[in-house]
């Protein structure tokens, strides 16, 4: 039998005792569903070719020709460049009708002041051709000839991290990256988080692991378990451990497999009621308030009786705020928002369900049939959509660094399974 | 819906209100839901999040806490939820991958609605079968109640440090209850936009006094 203890234990110790072959890999910050529109949408503008000087006046020229234009919809968009700049699509689209390398004004003027500039204008749903066209025509200098005006197309929405400011600039156009995200949690946010939590990830996901064999061999539940951790304010405390317990039934015994089986008793609702009892404990109060059998949550197996009897609980605490809970298995859109509703602080899961996970925002190659590979995923990005939903937290997926393919979902469950 | 059909279906949203006004005077929030199965109420839930100090004790885990412990849970395929306020995300969730028949509900969520208020858990790709939802049956009553719960906590706990406390106990904002954002006219957001001055307004005093 393994041993746990808690109380003035830290986590490095309780592991010890446990045996565990902790996961080899990293932790990948999921994105938001935000973000991943981000990295989605484009639209069409129109670039002008003019000489460096005169990109004040144009520019002046086009803010009073569209006052309704908002500049602050592309400041990540980089207003006046230079040809060396421009992605090699664009150079070659631009390069002058003469066929050569250089942009089409005049050679003398290329290494001077007034050296050529390639202006964003604005949207091309901002402004028909013709009226730009007439528009340009009415300024210096192209008051005596016509201008070139190109077509390009260009990211809708801010860069979220440097990576991908520099993959759009090679990609689209030139980009500014302000180091913000405005689609997600910060940079700077998630990698402390990761950094916080790295250490010990691996072997909290073989815990849960451990906790899913548990209820799994006594045929209570599926392969998915979940471990609840306070890691915050300098304390490191296993405060719940559960695993799944869907074929239980009302009277305790195996049930036969069929259907979805009690959808209440997943890993995660079982560990947020356990929490919610050592909450009750500690505070002094009837903690089988609303016990029902069918919730399943008091401890079932060894493990999860042995995290239950420490009484390690924040004193004050509230729901869940401050916790981490990892999971085997992305959670399930029920289990997602439970654990949005308990208002955790962070959640790391062991595999993806891209059939049935509530966490993830992007696709991912997944597995139907026997080798037919497709993307695949539900795109609810649950954890983190802080304009409609009631509250948001950090969340992270683990690559086994074995892992065959990348990219690529080995489970030890059913793909289809609701973890 | 015929007129026969509306009676029926307001006579268990009736029942459903009576335990969301149960919740209002055990200080949790109102919300009250019923199961019906061949016209039999098979079950009754109110939320319990603050006695229980768990934030997934909804109205509809625990009337199928007690509907489970004596039926199978195959019942719920023949079985339609009543309940004054939308189903979360959570609970649509659970309802779905329960095989719920049909749920009818009286205002929408609009913080975290899982059958139209927010997201479409009932009717979005899953591999669980899709189940049809009906809303806005005593609607008005519904927001009612969610407001009077609001007053009375604000009443009930000015201090600054029980802040999260109230947070939790006042989960439903009543200002984020009304219909759907693809439902709304216009005059009706205008409508809301005064309603939400009135709520303010109201919560402000107390909490000052
Ligand atoms: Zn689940
Ligand atoms: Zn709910």
């Amino acid at each position: 039998m393994v041993s746990l203890r808690g109380g003035d234990e830290t986590l490095t110790s309780a592991f010890a005792h446990l045996d565990l072959v902790p996961r080899k890999g990293r932790l990948v910050p999921l994105r938001t569903k935000d973000e991943v529109r981000a990295s989605l949408e484009t639209y069409q503008a129109y670039v002008v070719e003019l000489p460096s000087k005169y990109a004040g006046v144009i520019k002046d020229a086009i803010q009073r020709a569209l006052p309704d234009l908002k500049t602050a919809d592309f400041q990540h968009l980089r207003r006046v460049v230079q040809f060396k700049f421009l992605p090699p699509h664009l150079q070659q689209q631009f390069k002058s009708p003469r066929g050569d390398t250089e942009p089409a004004l005049d050679d003398a003027e290329a290494e001077d002041e007034s050296a050529v500039r390639y202006f964003l204008v604005s949207p091309t749903s901002a402004i028909q051709h013709a009226d730009l066209l007439a528009t340009l025509r009415k300024s210096p200098p192209f008051t005596n000839r016509p201008p070139r005006i190109f077509y390009v197309t260009v990211p809708a929405l801010a860069p979220t991290s440097a990576e991908q400011a520099e993959k759009w600039t090679n990609q689209f156009w030139p980009i500014a990256y302000k180091n913000t995200n405005p689609y997600g949690p910060h940079p700077s946010l998630v990698s402390r988080n990761t950094a916080e939590i790295e250490a010990d990830a691996g072997h909290l996901l073989a815990l849960t692991q451990s906790a899913a064999n548990q209820t799994s061999e006594k045929g209570l539940g599926e392969q998915v378990g979940c471990v609840v951790v306070d890691n915050s304010n300098g304390r490191q405390e296993i405060i719940a451990l559960a695993g799944d317990c869907r074929w239980r039934s009302p009277l305790g015994e195996a049930e036969p497999k069929e259907g979805q089986g009690n959808v209440m008793a997943h890993a995660v609702q079982r560990a947020i009621a356990i929490v919610a009892k050592k909450r009750l404990r500690a505070a002094g109060k009837d903690e089988l308030i609303l016990d029902r059998t069918l919730f399943c949550d008091t401890p079932l197996t060894d493990l999860e009786a042995q995290v239950f009897e420490v009484d390690n609980i924040a004193r004050n605490g509230y729901l869940c705020v401050d916790l981490d809970i990892y999971v085997t298995h992305e959670p399930c859109v029920m289990c997602s928002m439970a654990i949005l509703h308990s208002r955790f602080k962070r959640c790391i899961f062991g595999t993806r369900m891209p059939f049935t996970g509530g966490l993830t925002a992007d696709p991912v190659k997944g597995r139907v049939g026997e080798n037919v590979h497709v993307e695949k995923g539900l795109g609810h990005g649950i954890f983190w959509r802080p304009s409609e939903l009631n509250w948001k937290l950090l969340a992270w997926e683990w690559k086994d660094e074995d892992a065959a393919d990348e990219g690529m979902i080995t489970n030890s469950i059913s793909d289809t399974l609701q973890a | 819906m015929d007129d026969e059909e509306r009676k029926v279906h307001e006579g268990f949203m009736r029942e459903a209100i009576k335990m969301a006004e149960l919740a209002l005077v055990s200080d949790e929030t109102p919300v009250g839901c019923v199961f019906v199965h061949d016209g039999v109420i098979i079950g009754r839930g109110m939320n319990e999040t603050n006695r229980t100090l768990n934030g997934t004790r909804h109205a509809e885990f625990v009337a199928l806490a007690g509907i489970l412990s004596k039926h199978p849970i195959s019942i719920l395929k023949e079985t339609d939820l009543y309940v004054t306020v939308e189903p979360c995300v959570m609970c649509a969730s659970m309802l779905r991958q329960y095989g719920i028949r049909k749920v009818y509900f009286g205002c929408w969520n609009e913080r975290f609605g899982g059958t139209g208020g927010v997201l479409n858990i009932h009717s979005d790709p899953s591999v669980d079968k899709p189940y049809p939802v009906h809303g806005g049956i005593f609607r008005e009553e519904a927001i009612l109640l969610l407001r009077k719960f609001y007053v009375q906590e604000n009443e009930k706990a000015p201090e600054p440090k029980q802040k999260r406390t109230r947070e939790l106990k006042t989960e439903i904002n009543p200002m984020d209850v009304h219909a759907p954002k693809s439902m709304k006219s216009e005059a009706e957001k205008a409508k809301m936009k005064a309603e939400k001055v009135q709520v303010n307004g109201t919560a402000n005093r107390t909490v000052t006094t």
